[in-house]
């Protein structure tokens, strides 16, 4: 390879984006944050870098391994986000304690994390999502979900489905057969890997009764409409997850207000990478993506841990994801709109500045060539540039 | 998983042993297609009436048929599930395909303890399993790749031991190999796209209860 055509590397897990895709994107972006504010979500920016510490206060060292890690002078450690719902609780915990509430605050911004990548998975992606503070009620759950369907048809998609758990019905559940600390925790860890025939297993050696067992085992099939509930309702024997089906019934009734319940589906087994949740749980799936595009939950006590108490719920989509899911559906997928190429001939430079300048104040995509061209080049220069349309000032 | 394929379900079927007793678990509960077989030419074998596909791969395959959502569903050996360290559903036991993972060594050089080995080389198609187990008895070891006869290793002077499936042990006595350490039980597995599961819910859990409903029969019979 001759030394002027090397391609230099980039890190691994990180990407460029060309001028179509950063265009797509920013699209996304603007009709995400257009329907935040329109909610009544005000926009924050948090820094990329944090200490360790406050990012793995909410949720403990698990994903440790997978964050960006740097030292600061002092040599204590700092990381990069590894997603958004930690630092807004920081400042939310901090810079806007005296601040009204409810809360409502919504992001766009990258976060990093050590994957094995695939495409739409990234190390560094996009996130846009908001946080709800200080309404423990199923209202605020439900506005949340509603504007998650929102913006997942904002950004373009059509057909997805939004799949809705409670982590407290599963809690309950293994509660009521009193299960120990590290049994439950191995029934988990097998519903998290979608391992069933695992969970079955660890439920027959625990030598339940037939119906507990039973129970056990269904949860991770606990799947459909409404119907759902009622099966669950049957299984749930004491307050808590009891309280956690009428918290799902009560959000349910609220997103038919809303007329969005056409997407939903009761998942009751979910169980979400982020061991901060602690009650709703949602994540949305759409047909030619492997992945959730989108998810979240309630997170009540995570403001606690930066010492303000505050019961909160929010939830991120998947910039990337959304633009693939749309390429893959073979949607239309957002452009930006390219108007006027404007050529002239040597004598007209002076009038052509000003027509563009014109034209642009007017809303029009311009770009005014930066020498005289025959009429011609122009042309040839407007194809090749993709506009829609030459404008010659012969 | 494209678009238009919410249609359909697809099914990636393993090459080798696992296809016949697949595909007849399959044809019991209606799920079959014209020309399904293992020597079928075709890549892809559908049947439009029920709205299937089913794909034919390689064994090692399958996890990233499904876990990319190419495949909806599919039948996999849990010690290749393992080792491939996929996210994809585990839905059900099969309870065919029946092996169990071990270590063996030579007869001749067989040393006192599992952790003398510590160190040593070990030849095996499953690096990463090999090296979970050894970690969890604290051993290092230098892991050669190999994928097929692994009894080989020893015998040429490669590995001090091997990592590999047993399901009689007549290939381990043929070789003067003996089982030293067991590792874990396997039998072939049904598994599922993490998404296929929950956007085609009732097809699939339906085709599970199904399964199940046919093995459990053959279990009373």
């Amino acid at each position: 390879m001759e030394k002027n055509q090397m391609v230099l590397e980039i890190p691994y897990g990180t990407r460029d984006f060309l001028p179509k895709e950063a265009a797509a994107k920013r699209l996304v972006e603007q009709k995400l944050a257009g329907l935040f504010a329109a909610w009544g979500y005000e926009e924050v920016v948090t820094p990329t870098v944090e200490y360790l510490d406050t990012l793995t206060m909410g949720n403990g060292r698990a994903l440790e391994p997978h964050m960006f890690k740097l030292f600061d002078r002092g040599n204590r450690t700092l990381a990069l986000h590894h997603e958004m719902t930690t630092p807004i609780a920081r400042l939310a915990a901090s810079r806007l304690k005296e601040a009204a509430m409810p809360l409502k605050l919504s992001y766009i911004s990258s976060v990093f994390r050590y994957e094995q990548t695939q495409t739409g998975r990234q190390c560094e992606f996009y996130q846009a999502g908001v946080e709800l503070m200080g309404q423990a009620a199923a209202t605020a759950d439900a506005e949340v979900l509603a504007l998650a369907m929102e913006g997942l048809q904002t950004a373009g998609l059509k057909e997805f489905s939004l799949c809705l758990g409670q982590v407290e019905f599963v809690a309950g559940i293994m509660e009521q057969n009193g299960l120990s600390e590290e049994m439950q925790e191995n029934l988990k860890s097998a519903m998290e890997r979608h391992d069933i025939v695992g969970l079955e297993e660890l439920v027959d050696s625990l030598k339940l009764q037939k119906s507990a067992a039973d129970g056990l085992k269904e949860i991770p099939l606990l799947h459909g409409d409404e119907a759902v509930l009622q099966r669950a309702y049957a299984m749930a024997l004491n307050e808590r997850s009891r309280r956690a089906l009428d918290n799902l019934s009560e959000i349910y009734r609220l997103l038919k207000s809303y007329g969005l319940v056409s997407h939903v589906t009761f998942d009751l087994g979910m169980i979400r990478d982020f061991n901060y949740y602690t009650g709703m749980v949602f994540e949305a799936y759409t047909p030619g993506l492997g992945f959730p595009l989108c998810g979240g939950g309630r997170y009540d006590h995570m403001l606690s841990d930066f010492g303000m108490a505050c019961p909160a719920t929010g939830f991120a989509v998947g910039i990337e994801r959304v633009l693939l899911a749309m390429e893959r559906q073979k949607l239309k997928e957002p452009t930006a709109a390219k108007d006027i190429y404007l050529g002239y001939a040597p004598q007209n430079m002076e009038e052509a500045i000003q027509k563009a300048m014109e034209l642009r104040r007017q809303g029009k995509v311009v770009e005014l060539a930066l020498a005289a061209q025959s009429e011609a080049e122009a042309e040839t220069a407007q194809r090749e540039k993709g506009y829609d349309r030459l404008e010659y000032l012969a | 998983m494209n678009a238009e394929n919410m249609e359909y379900l697809t099914i990636a079927l393993p090459k080798g042993k696992l296809f016949k007793l697949s595909s007849e678990l399959f044809g019991k509960i209606g799920f079959t297609a014209e020309g399904l077989t293992e020597k079928s030419r075709k890549l892809v074998i559908t049947n439009e009436e029920k709205k299937l596909r089913f794909i034919i791969t390689k064994t090692a395959d399958v996890p990233t048929y499904v876990e990319y959502g190419a495949a909806d569903i599919g039948i996999i050996g849990k010690d290749v599930l393992m080792e491939s360290g996929k996210d994809v559903y585990e839905l059900l036991d099969m309870g065919f395909g029946k092996c169990h993972l071990m270590m063996a060594v030579p007869k001749a050089q067989k040393r006192a303890k599992l952790t003398d080995y510590a160190h040593t080389r070990v030849a095996t198609k499953f690096p990463h399993i090999a090296e979970r187990f050894f970690n969890a008895q604290g051993m290092q070891m230098e892991y050669i790749k190999l994928n097929g006869s692994i009894e080989l290793g020893p015998i040429v002077g490669l590995s001090e031991s091997i990592v590999d499936i047993v399901e009689t042990g007549t290939t381990l006595k043929e070789n003067d190999l003996e089982e030293i350490a067991y590792i874990m039980d396997a039998t072939a597995r049904l598994i599922s796209n993490r998404v296929s599961f929950k956007m085609k819910f009732e097809r699939i859990h339906g085709m599970v209860k199904a399964l199940r409903a046919v093995m459990e029969q053959e279990a009373n019979a």
